[in-house]
């Protein structure tokens, strides 16, 4: 599991000028005629679009819903982006078989860019400090070969334009761009509706106000629901990366890489052939450094991150500090020296596919190394106008339902929940709460309800709430766990992720809970993938009687291991109070 | 057999009205006193919405039926007899039928028309009236839908509170019960939990003896004719609600009793399958359907 997501670019209102707006402006709207909606969907990023796309599409309730989306930002601009071929957007995310499926459902997915997107087909993900690995394959899975991979990896914008073009052609949903919302507040009145007022001077009243607006949602704000959460003091460096074409004798670019750093991960995401997309959560301070040096410093870098050890890349970083602090920021020359020097010390082959600077072996057409796919292939270039970076955050808000004052409101997407994007499962989270909400809503007015109730909305919070809290303090524990060097927990992580490699069907449960095998919401209907790589985990389970035994052992001279290592650190610990006692003496 | 006090012209129990009033500001809170009934108006509503698409497969062209996929009760007239809040009246009013709520408390009726004032899309086809069902029958209108939901264990003269609903349809018109079994389990779980124990639900709501069970209802609609349209002809020639059961079941096309199951796990109520084994001990829904005119002469 190792891809990202990155969060929904939706409209980012500031909380202070909504604030300010509720304060100058008086009662005089409520008595303004208001027009009245179904649904308000504030915010059209790709989680808001395709909520409306979700509820337009279900023609059978044309007659029962008004959908209004509401969005500050020029949604013309992402409806008209044509960027030439080969250069690819900064923002991918890693849409999971379960969200494609979705999509599919809704009837956006043919409106995307297929030319644009790459299946994932296997991933590697090891330990920065220990190399312990983890490989996630098709195969595993039980998926054949042939099918479309674990997830595909599809630009933000892509998608977002695909979910416009599919509303185009959706007549019950109305656009609203370039309008702020410059406050919400519900009418005055005992059970009033939410009224959205638009800087255009428009009040939208409606049934059920829904916030798909982004980490600081002005919904959110006018719901009162309170958060909880952390900022993670790391921010993420993303870029599109150019890369030679991998050799006649490799597999294609459909592996995904990350390394697990003690400053944070690194994923290498491949976008085309020849083009990747990075996310590198660091240090803000090396994030900053990173950013202000020429961008082929970055691109070594990135070369080095995966592959040279931890004790010379945690050297390489401090260079670069240093050189930043002092004004000076490291030129290309200086860190190819470096990155020369510590290849030559740490005897890496040139020949090998760990040497990023020594060597040409990578340019030329010959039989690769034997562990050329152990590494992703050598970066040689950034486009340019792609690096960026984004603090993390950690947020998860108290309930996705308002109540009293604030009822007929509901949350998704980042308004809801932002996670690290370590796993990729940002957006993924975002869209499985739009398919849930889309189905309760639909569930909703077959049986007459009143779609803003809280009783409507219960089943969404129900299916929603545990499930995206589990993903996300997976991700929190992963990165929190990652985060440290301390001898200990490297070996015991280590042995956790080597035994998590034998153990196939776990590995399988693992991906299908991230969403690998896309799911349908009718149990019955399961389709004849579903079914045989269930088979097949079963039939792994047997297999993995065996390999417990294996497991075992690994266990065992891991505990080993440990004892042996803490015995190590009870010695030094002894022998340097001697040391002092003898000075003291 | 169901208590009949046929003397009185009234089935309006007075304190039963009194205690009703006294909530009456407390209906539309979903997570109040009445937060049971908002999680069971789903349920209410999926078993109507089925019953209806069923018998209308029966009789109307397929591609008919299919088209009103949603508003499956357009066009209909529905009476919905003790509306209180108009919890079950506005779900009704959605799905197209042209609904009348009434309710003997004055103070029910206020809160449900200002609570559909609220949404505009209620206005066209909803209207309440502070009433008894039985004055309804000097009216000449007849509905196509009459419910009545967890009413029956309130009124004082269930045998009369039915003749009326019954009363009150059109000819092949369908009647939605929902109630409470007298049952061991029953006292239990809505007298001793809900009122008693975790206070979810006020105390005196329920009174066990009034709780009825699904047999009665059989056995009542067994034996209820409805009033021949022409006088002479007298009861003879018109058939019974339920003609005949098998093993204790009614048959398909004539009447259907459901269970409802509280999972309080998930706060929502589960609609029993058909015949599922002890889902009608506590809750349960029940339809029938009056014989259509032809049928009720011929047969």
């Amino acid at each position: 599991m190792s891809l990202l997501a990155i969060g929904s670019s939706a409209s980012r209102l500031s909380f202070k000028s909504l604030r300010n707006a509720s304060l100058n402006y008086p009662r005089r709207f409520i008595s303004t005629a208001n027009e009245e909606f179904d649904v308000v969907v504030v915010g059209g990023g790709p989680v808001g679009l395709a909520l409306a796309s979700a509820l337009g599409s279900k023609t059978e309730l044309q007659n029962s819903l008004k959908i209004a989306l509401v969005e500050a930002g020029d949604l013309s601009k992402i409806r008209d982006w044509s960027p030439p071929p080969g250069t690819f957007s900064n923002r991918v995310v890693s849409l999971t078989n379960a969200s494609q499926t979705f999509l599919q459902d809704i009837g956006s997915w043919k409106h995307v860019e297929k030319e644009r997107t790459a299946p994932i087909e296997e991933m590697q993900v090891w330990d920065g400090v220990s190399d312990a690995r983890i490989t996630f394959s098709m195969s595993e899975l039980g998926l054949p070969a042939s099918s479309d991979g674990m997830a595909r990896l599809t630009e933000t914008l892509n998608l977002q334009r695909s979910l416009l073009r599919h509303l185009n052609i959706t007549p019950t949903v109305e656009l609203t761009d370039k309008s702020k919302v410059m406050s919400i507040t519900s009418e005055e009145i005992p059970g009033g509706w939410p009224l959205v007022h638009l800087d255009t001077g428009r009040v939208l009243k409606t049934r059920l106000l829904v916030g798909a607006d982004g980490p600081n949602s002005p919904v959110r704000s006018f719901a009162k629901i309170s958060s909880y959460g952390w900022s993670y003091d790391t921010q993420a460096i993303v870029c599109t990366m150019d890369h030679l074409p991998k050799g006649p004798f490799l597999s294609p670019n459909t592996t995904a890489y990350q390394r697990f750093l003690p400053t944070g991960p690194i994923a290498f995401l491949p976008v085309s052939a020849t083009a990747s997309s990075l996310v590198w959560s660091t240090t803000p301070s090396l994030a900053t450094a990173l950013k202000a040096s020429e961008p082929s410093v970055l691109a070594r870098m990135i070369n080095a991150a995966f592959r040279l050890p931890d004790v010379s890349i945690r050297y390489l970083h401090d260079r670069i500090l240093e050189a930043h602090q002092s004004g000076k920021p490291i030129t290309d020359e200086e860190i190819k020296a470096e990155i020369s020097w510590r290849e030559q010390s740490h005897s890496i082959d040139r020949t090998s596919a760990y040497s990023s600077v020594t060597t040409e072996a990578s340019a030329s057409p010959g039989i690769p190394p034997l562990d050329a796919e152990m590494v992703p292939p050598t970066v040689t270039s950034i486009q340019t106008g792609t690096i960026a970076s984004f603090p993390l955050r950690y947020n998860h808000t108290e309930a996705y339902i308002g109540e009293g004052q604030g009822s007929r409101t509901v949350l998704v997407g980042d308004a809801a929940h932002t996670i690290h994007p370590l796993a990729g499962q940002g957006l993924n989270l975002g869209l499985g709460d739009v398919e849930c909400l889309a189905r309760c809503i639909h569930d909703s007015i077959l049986q007459g309800g009143d779609i803003g109730s809280y009783t409507s909305l219960l089943p969404y919070t129900q299916e929603r709430y545990f499930e995206n809290h589990k993903i996300m303090s997976a991700c929190d524990k992963l990165h929190k766990l990652y985060h440290t060097t301390s001898a200990p927990v490297v070996q015991l992580r280590s042995v956790g992720l080597e035994i998590l490699n034998e153990l196939d069907s776990l590995k399988a449960a693992i991906m299908m809970s991230a969403g690998s095998v896309s799911r349908t919401d009718r149990p019955l209907s399961y389709n004849s993938d579903t079914r045989a790589a269930m088979f097949n985990l079963a039939a792994k389970g047997v297999e993995n009687i065996r390999t417990a035994a294996h497991v075992a052992g690994v266990v065992k001279s891991g505990l080993a291991g440990l004892a042996a290592n803490v015995l190590q650190n009870l010695a030094k610990a002894a022998s340097s109070a001697q040391q002092e006692q003898r000075k003291d003496v | 057999m169901l208590p009949t006090r046929l003397l009185r012209s009234s089935t309006i129990n007075a304190s039963e009205i009194a205690h009703f009033s006294r909530l009456s500001a407390e209906w539309w809170n979903e997570r109040g006193e009445f937060s049971f009934l908002h999680q069971m108006n789903p349920v209410r509503m999926q078993f109507i919405r089925e019953k209806l698409t069923e018998t209308a497969y029966d009789e109307l062209p397929e591609e008919a039926v299919n088209a009103r996929n949603v508003k499956i009760l357009e066009g209909l007239d529905v009476l919905d007899v003790g509306c209180g809040g108009g919890l079950l009246s506005e779900s009704l009013a959605r799905l197209g039928a042209r609904t009348t709520g009434i309710d003997a408390s004055e103070s029910n009726i206020a809160i449900a028309k200002h609570h559909a004032s609220l949404d505009s899309r209620l206005s066209q086809n909803l209207t309440y009236e502070h009433a008894p069902a039985e004055s309804l029958l000097q009216d000449p209108k007849r509905y196509d839908v009459v419910c009545s939901m967890e009413v029956l264990e309130h009124v004082d003269n269930p045998a009369m509170f039915l003749k009326t609903c019954a009363e009150l349809l059109k000819p092949s018109g369908h009647l939605f019960l929902s109630t409470i079994s007298r049952t061991p389990l029953s006292y239990f779980l809505t007298i001793l939990m809900a009122e008693k124990v975790l206070r979810r639900v006020s105390d005196g709501t329920h009174t066990y003896s009034k709780f009825i069970n699904p047999s009665e209802l059989l056995e009542f609609f067994q034996k209820y004719r409805s009033p021949s349209p022409a006088a002479e002809d007298q009861a003879t020639q018109i058939r019974p609600w339920i003609t005949r059961l098998y093993n204790g079941e009614p048959t398909r096309k004539e009447a259907e009793i459901r269970g409802m199951i509280y999972n309080p796990l998930s706060a929502s109520w589960i609609l029993a399958p058909r015949g599922a084994w002890g889902a009608t001990e506590c809750n349960y829904l029940f339809w029938v359907r009056k014989p259509a005119l032809i049928d009720a002469i011929s047969s």
